[in-house]
């Protein structure tokens, strides 16, 4: 027993170095690189938050979701809102757009959360134009107008804090009892159940928090762009997102961050290509989907890929030393 | 066990950080100072932003033709003896590419002043950076509010709402005698909401009255609720705030049901598609324009001419003039100033009286705000827009 809460001090602690090495090295990098590079960083982060979200939600519990853009856009409003109209801080208001989305994705879940495969994706749709109609004709959020006057408070160091926190709960989430239970569902729902597990209540759990970094990263991209308005929040955003989870490879936590690498950066990268550009993004993807169908890291177990490359060099170093 | 999760932690968190350090550090060149002070023989940077492509890629890109135009002609004479170099860049329409490029164009490219966006959105976005990185940045078609309000760098050149529809109205109330209105807004069109705000405060000082007001949504089709209404109201004149294709359909229900009066409208409803679609029903419909080629002046027609013979015989539109009007107004600026630094340059700039452009006279008030002169009323002619009258507007 002490053992453990040793081991789960220690693990702490860690995290927390991490924690502060990250807020040390990207205020670092936030001195030394040019605005317009972290720039893109930064929008590599907030899609990184809101992609981690979705990937709980399809990647490893399997619910294919089409809705995310409307989780983020609750987030944007409700954090902007509060920030704007009730002058919570800025970290509280990124809080207050994680929780309602939250709430949001909990009450949206009970219902649809009966569905499963292509029916939930159509719900979850639907869902997600209710709530850009919704924004539209509310007085609050100024409709189809849009909601001026928020505090460009972003910074590339909270964004990168915050991807981060977002990893390491969501890493251990995955091996947590809880993600194993999200992993079956996705597996195989009807033998899961079968096992004694909740199905419904493991799936809405996932809604929840993949919810919650959805409205995180609307809350981020708020206070970003200064500006929103419900036409931010189309179709197009939650395909985005999507792109990313499936590009990374579903279910994979690093393939999602290297998929929010590649498909934010890209369209910037491939600018010198002039109007070619988003017809090589779109080639681009048709490739890797055709090269890597599941993804660019779908299927690779990273720990164990670098496990035994770790075994391997100390193999290697302990012949040597023979 | 525990212990080596946290490895594995450890391990995923570098490899996280190493991929942002070099997806950062690939995406470019080091952005090397280059030397931008006055005397140099560098060329004076101007960027552009707007849509290549995307939804509205069809504003940016007429915009861009008169930029282009506006930079051969400045290149002919040059500016305080350097070249003029445009920069261009495309948003797509989107806000998260838009901070991107304008980010771009002041860190890296060193503008010392952009052109866009077409859109009040993106501008208003773009115009926070731009303002605080002290650039200029002139939006050549943005019409909404807080625009110009962001700070001393932003501008626009673009005929505004809240000075054509109550000209607009004073010419149908009281010209025309048509008193009882019908006010129609499309509810999820930022443009239409806030123009049908301006529009009902002008009939109400012009002595009019709105006998009904109706919603529709962008993309609906069937108008029939809302237009049998509107006809048991009996008004001399429908006012539709939205968009062209939406008017067409609106004005198809309203002659369907033997409605006779006509619609007027804003410079949304200025797309070749309202003939297309409406036919009959929109003939005589009459709407406001910032720029019309017909009736010229002696430097309008000029710009015509030379547009004409660099594009195919193409037409200048309403954004193609205001994107030349644009960088030459700047371009004069910087003349005057004598200086390429928009710290120095924005002041003259704000200073500019009743200029002589290609969309009309140019005026910044003190906000900044621009009185562009005249209004253009055009009315829908045998299937075509044809200039009703012009509009002159008075600067205070």
């Amino acid at each position: 027993m002490k053992k453990l809460l040793d081991n789960w001090l220690v693990q702490f602690l860690l995290f927390l170095c991490v924690l502060g090495l990250t807020a040390f090295i990207t205020d670092a990098i936030g001195d030394v690189l040019p605005p317009y590079l972290l720039m893109i960083g930064l929008f590599i982060g907030i899609n990184l938050i809101m992609a981690l979200g979705l990937n709980l939600i399809t990647g490893v519990t399997g619910q294919l979701s089409l809705g995310h853009a409307a989780f983020m856009s609750i987030g944007a409003y409700a954090s902007a809102i509060a920030t704007v109209n009730y002058h919570v801080p800025f970290l509280g208001g990124v809080l207050i757009g994680g929780l309602v989305a939250c709430l949001f994705g909990i009450v949206i879940g009970f219902p649809t959360l009966r569905l499963t495969g292509d029916y939930l994706a159509i719900a979850t749709l639907g869902f997600a134009e209710i709530v850009r109609v919704q924004f539209t004709n509310m007085k609050i959020t100024n409709g189809a107008i849009g909601f001026l006057g928020i505090q460009g408070s972003t910074t590339f160091p909270i964004v990168m804090t915050i991807a981060v926190i977002t990893l390491v709960l969501m890493v251990w989430l995955e091996n947590s009892r809880n993600g194993r239970a999200m992993l079956a569902i996705r597996e195989d729902e009807i033998a899961s159940s079968a096992v004694g597990i909740n199905t419904t209540l493991y799936k809405i759990q996932a809604f929840a928090i993949g919810a919650f970094c959805a409205g995180v990263g609307g809350a981020l991209f708020a206070h970003t762009t200064t500006f929103i308005q419900p036409t931010d929040f189309g179709f197009m955003k939650s395909v985005d997102i999507l792109s990313i989870v499936v590009l990374g490879g579903l279910g994979s936590i690093p393939g999602t961050i290297i998929g929010a690498i590649v498909l934010t950066a890209a369209p910037e990268i491939l600018r010198p290509l002039a109007n070619y550009r988003m017809m090589v993004y779109g080639v681009l993807l048709v490739i890797i989907m055709i090269f890597r169908p599941y993804g660019l890291l779908g299927g690779v177990n990273l720990r164990q890929a670098v496990r035994r490359a770790f075994m391997l060099t100390k193999k290697k170093q302990a012949g040597r030393e023979e | 066990m525990f212990i080596k999760k946290s490895k594995a932690l450890v391990v995923l968190s570098l490899i996280m950080s190493a991929l942002i350090l070099v997806s950062g550090c690939g995406a470019s060149k080091p952005a090397e100072t280059a030397p931008s002070g006055g005397e140099s023989k560098e060329p004076i940077k101007i960027g552009f932003l707007g849509a290549k492509t995307g939804d509205v890629a069809i504003y940016g890109l007429n915009t861009l033709k008169g930029l282009n135009m506006a930079i051969e002609e400045l290149n002919k004479e040059g500016v305080l003896g350097r070249k003029v170099q445009l920069v261009e860049e495309d948003n797509a329409g989107q806000k998260d590419q838009a901070i991107n490029i304008t980010n771009k164009l002041i860190s890296q490219d060193k503008v010392v002043a952009i052109v866009g966006d077409p859109t009040t959105g993106i501008t208003r976005v773009a115009g926070q950076i731009a303002n605080s990185k002290n650039t200029v940045i002139m939006s050549a078609g943005s019409t909404g509010t807080n625009v110009v309000e962001i700070g001393p760098y932003v501008f626009r050149d673009t005929l505004l709402d809240t000075i054509a529809a109550p000209a607009t109205m004073k010419y149908v109330i009281q010209d025309k005698g048509w008193k009882n209105v019908a006010l129609i807004t499309s509810k999820n069109n930022d443009y239409s909401v806030s123009l049908s705000k301006i529009f009902s405060d002008a009939i109400k000082s012009n002595g009019g009255n709105i006998v009904i007001e109706e919603f529709i949504q962008d993309k609906d089709t069937d108008f029939s609720g809302q237009i049998t209404k509107i006809k048991s109201a009996n008004p001399d004149v429908i006012v539709f705030s939205g968009y062209y294709t939406e008017g067409a359909l609106i004005m198809k229900k309203a002659r369907e049901v033997g409605i006779k009066a006509v619609m007027v409208g804003g410079d949304g409803l200025q797309g070749d598609d309202l003939m297309k679609i409406g036919g009959a029903a929109v003939e005589g419909s009459i709407s406001y324009a910032g720029f019309s080629p017909e009736q010229p002046t002696p430097n309008t027609e000029k710009f015509i001419n030379a547009f004409k013979a660099k594009y195919n015989n193409e037409l200048p539109d309403l954004f193609a003039a205001q994107g030349y009007d644009a960088l030459m107004i700047i371009a004069k600026a910087i003349k005057d100033s004598g200086s390429a630094d928009p710290v120095k340059f924005k002041d003259t700039l704000a200073k500019t009286k009743n200029y002589d452009g290609v969309s009309g006279s140019i005026t910044f008030q003190e906000s900044r705000e621009p009185i562009k002169s005249p209004v253009y009323l055009l009315e829908v002619k045998d299937g075509k827009f044809a200039l009703l009258k012009k509009v002159p507007v008075e600067v205070k």
